[in-house]
């Protein structure tokens, strides 16, 4: 990706931030619709963006650390699109949108530094069918779930303004009820781990046809199976004692932070077999 | 000829009930009187009636503003049968633009004793039909009540000054909304049947609630209402077991202190698997125990809660007035430029029409024959009629553009042709709820 092309995606998603941040302060004002339209055109030459280093590179792009964090980015950008115009979420794209721009603008550093150095080449090893389709899935997992911890955080500021009797500030007429938050919580979830689930499946088969064993425990692969267990806790709990609302949200929201913290954590100290790269 | 715009009148906030009553008229009413006033005030040449639980108000127009306005509380005092100084404090008066933005600020519930409530609107509309009946309408009248809808509807559409809960009931309600997004699968117990509980469950219904239970220490009642409302009555000594699948509890008892605590909710939160809960507390002492409202998932409002709430409505209401203000300023300052004759284009669509409505008329009068034509000639007939109309039309704008735009004598020669051409605007050409669709005045802001 050119420099200029790249400041453009980031122009657009922080324009994006601003919008939604901005539809918040003036709720009578139609800025959501610029958000939304800021939005999907960073997410749209994004894609070509995407594109450009996919065939650049031979590879699908998600080479380094830098590249998967902007597929993630993107990813998220899109499925954030699709909640936000389906179920008239836009509240959620003040958290969404900032987080999209400040993970772009991250991944682009990382490109720049990368770039400093030498282009990475993937090992012969990974250049394999199951790469695209193992990562995808890994990715829309994450990005499944940034939307739900997005969702959680809208939860909770909802729920201490009304358990507060703060609640009905007139101006905020129209955003989405407490139910809608928790079930829409509840789907993202499910997705997400379902995601989570085939890329951990996918990704053993391939080991499995590459280097004769599913399973090597190695750093990737352990964190991705704690997230796993605690994912699939959050669920189970729901589903057996009911936890829903305001637990479910908060606990999305820890759950969440232990992913991103052994994403970036794995990625930058224990660049093993996955080539520094948390597939 | 300077015709200028006057109002008398008194509301809720220069005088009480007992006064307002008294000069209080019924819609069916207004017509005969509009006319009664246009005989004992010949001088006044345009006159509308506006009567609400909240006001009265003559809007008319006259040379002299200020006789006209004597002659109108004159009249009122005689034909309401009151002594003219029981309420004579209490009138206020407007004369030109002040009158202007008076009417344009009512219409835009700027004036209204709750700020914002919608029903003025409408009752605005019934005020100038009921004039364009009694014919007391004129081509001044006809563009300040145009003027003042379309106000109404841009302060509507570009404030939130009809935003909020106003009431306790429907502030309970826009609750619920908050808490609940489907409320067709929940349900609803009333304990207690006071008449805000009714109102508040009434609501629900409308909204979408469709289980309700009523659970009252006089049966009876309970079944009375439950019969009313559509719902069902509950033995009040056994009301416990449905805690469990109530979603909305309003209370309404009379109870020296909380009938419900966290205790009794410890079980019925476990068995509802967390589902939210809203409580509404209207009693007076209060029924719920207010530390339910720290359990998990359920909501507690108490009748303060509520209120507080309304008046946050209200704080913000009062927000988004001053920018409804700055809209009437706008406005106002468009329609005085037509009032002083430099803004011609409502005068030309207000001949353009008397013009059509001649040729229509006389299309009609001759219909008999013309529809036993064959078909061409007779649509050679119409486009001749229309030739001629809009001939006629085409010298008479050239002689208005050639002495308007700024001229001194502009204001006079619009107003001349105006009596000379308009004759029959009582009969309200636009319809009225499309007045701001079709307003030229937008196309030239």
């Amino acid at each position: 990706m050119r420099p200029v092309f790249q400041t453009l995606i980031l122009i657009c998603y922080g324009l994006s931030a601003i919008f939604f941040t901005a539809d918040r302060l003036r709720p009578a004002s139609r800025f959501v619709n610029f958000g939304v339209i800021a939005l999907a055109a960073g997410a749209v030459l994004h894609a070509f963006g995407l594109a450009a280093i996919g065939i650049e590179s031979g590879n699908f792009p998600v080479a380094d650390f830098g590249e998967a964090l902007s597929f993630l980015a993107w990813l998220t950008a899109l499925a954030g699109l699709v909640m936000i115009v389906r179920s008239r979420m836009a509240v959620v794209g003040v958290f969404l949108a900032p987080a999209v721009t400040v993970a772009f603008a991250a991944a682009s550093i990382l490109r720049f530094q990368q770039l400093e150095q030498s282009r990475i080449v993937l090992p012969e090893t990974l250049r394999s069918v199951w790469l695209p389709i193992h990562v995808t899935l890994a990715i829309l997992g994450y990005a499944l779930f940034v939307l739900a911890a997005s969702v959680s955080v809208v939860y909770l500021a909802y729920e201490r303004r009304l358990k507060g009797k703060r609640a009905l500030a007139p101006l905020e007429e129209g955003r989405p009820s407490l139910e809608k938050l928790d079930r829409i919580n509840y789907q993202l979830l499910g997705w997400g781990f379902a995601m989570l689930s085939l890329a951990i499946i996918t990704g053993a088969i391939w080991a499995d046809a590459t280097w004769g064993h599913f399973w090597s425990w190695e750093p990737v692969e352990s964190w991705s199976l704690v997230i796993w267990i605690l994912y699939a806790a959050l669920i189970e709990s729901r589903l057996t004692v009911g936890w829903r609302g305001r637990r479910a949200a908060a606990l999305t929201i820890v759950v969440f932070t232990v992913l991103v913290g052994s994403f970036i954590g794995v990625n930058l100290m224990y660049p093993g077999k996955h080539g520094g790269n948390f597939g | 000829m300077d015709q200028s715009l006057f109002i008398v009148g008194i509301n809720h906030r220069s005088a009480p009930v007992r006064v307002r009553e008294r000069l209080a008229y019924s819609d069916g009413d207004i017509s005969a009187a509009l006319k009664r006033l246009r005989e004992a005030a010949p001088a006044i040449s345009e006159a509308a009636l506006l009567s609400t639980c909240n006001r009265v108000e003559v809007i008319g127009v006259a040379t002299d503003a200020e006789k006209a306005a004597d002659s109108t509380i004159a009249f009122l005092a005689s034909d309401r049968d009151v002594d003219a100084a029981t309420f004579a404090d209490a009138i206020y008066r407007y004369a030109g633009l002040d009158g202007a933005r008076h009417l344009f600020r009512v219409g835009a519930s700027l004036d209204s004793m709750v700020l914002g409530e919608p029903q003025i609107l409408g009752q605005l509309k019934t005020t100038y039909s009921l004039a364009a009946e009694a014919a007391t309408v004129g081509p001044v009248l006809h563009r300040a009540f145009h003027k003042a809808f379309s106000v109404a509807k841009r302060v509507r559409k570009s404030t939130l000054i009809g935003h909020g809960s106003v009431s306790v009931s429907s502030a309970a309600v826009k609750l619920a909304r908050q808490i609940f997004d489907k409320l067709g699968d929940k349900t609803v117990m009333l304990m207690g049947a006071g008449k805000m509980a009714e109102l508040t469950a009434r609501h629900l219904k409308a909204i979408g609630i469709q289980s309700l239970l009523i659970a009252s220490r006089t049966f009876d009642r309970a079944v009375v209402l439950a019969r009313d409302l559509g719902g069902t009555a509950v033995p009040f000594d056994s009301y416990r077991p449905y805690l469990k699948m109530t979603d909305v509890l309003i209370g309404s008892l009379s109870v020296a202190k909380p009938i419900l605590g966290p205790n009794d909710f410890e079980t019925v939160v476990k068995e509802r698997r967390y589902r939210p809960m809203f409580l509404i507390d209207l009693g007076v002492p209060r029924n719920f125990d207010e530390r339910l409202n720290a359990m998990e998932n359920v909501y507690l409002y108490d009748i303060d809660d509520l209120g507080a709430v309304v008046m946050q409505t209200r704080d913000a209401r009062e927000r988004e007035a001053e920018k409804a203000e700055q809209i009437v300023t706008i406005e106002l300052e468009s329609f005085a430029r037509w009032l002083a004759g430099l803004d011609l284009v409502p005068t030309i669509k207000d001949i353009r029409y008397s013009i059509d409505r001649l040729r229509d008329e006389e299309l009609e009068r001759n219909r008999g024959w013309l529809s036993a034509l064959p078909p061409a000639e007779r649509e050679r007939v119409e486009l001749m009629t229309r030739s001629l109309t809009n001939k006629l039309m085409h010298r008479i704008l050239s002689g208005l553009r050639r002495t308007g735009d700024g001229a001194p004598d502009s204001a006079a020669a619009a107003d001349l042709a105006r009596q000379l051409l308009i004759d029959d605007l009582a009969a309200g050409h636009d319809e009225i709820d499309g007045a701001d669709d079709n307003d030229p005045e937008d196309d030239l802001d």
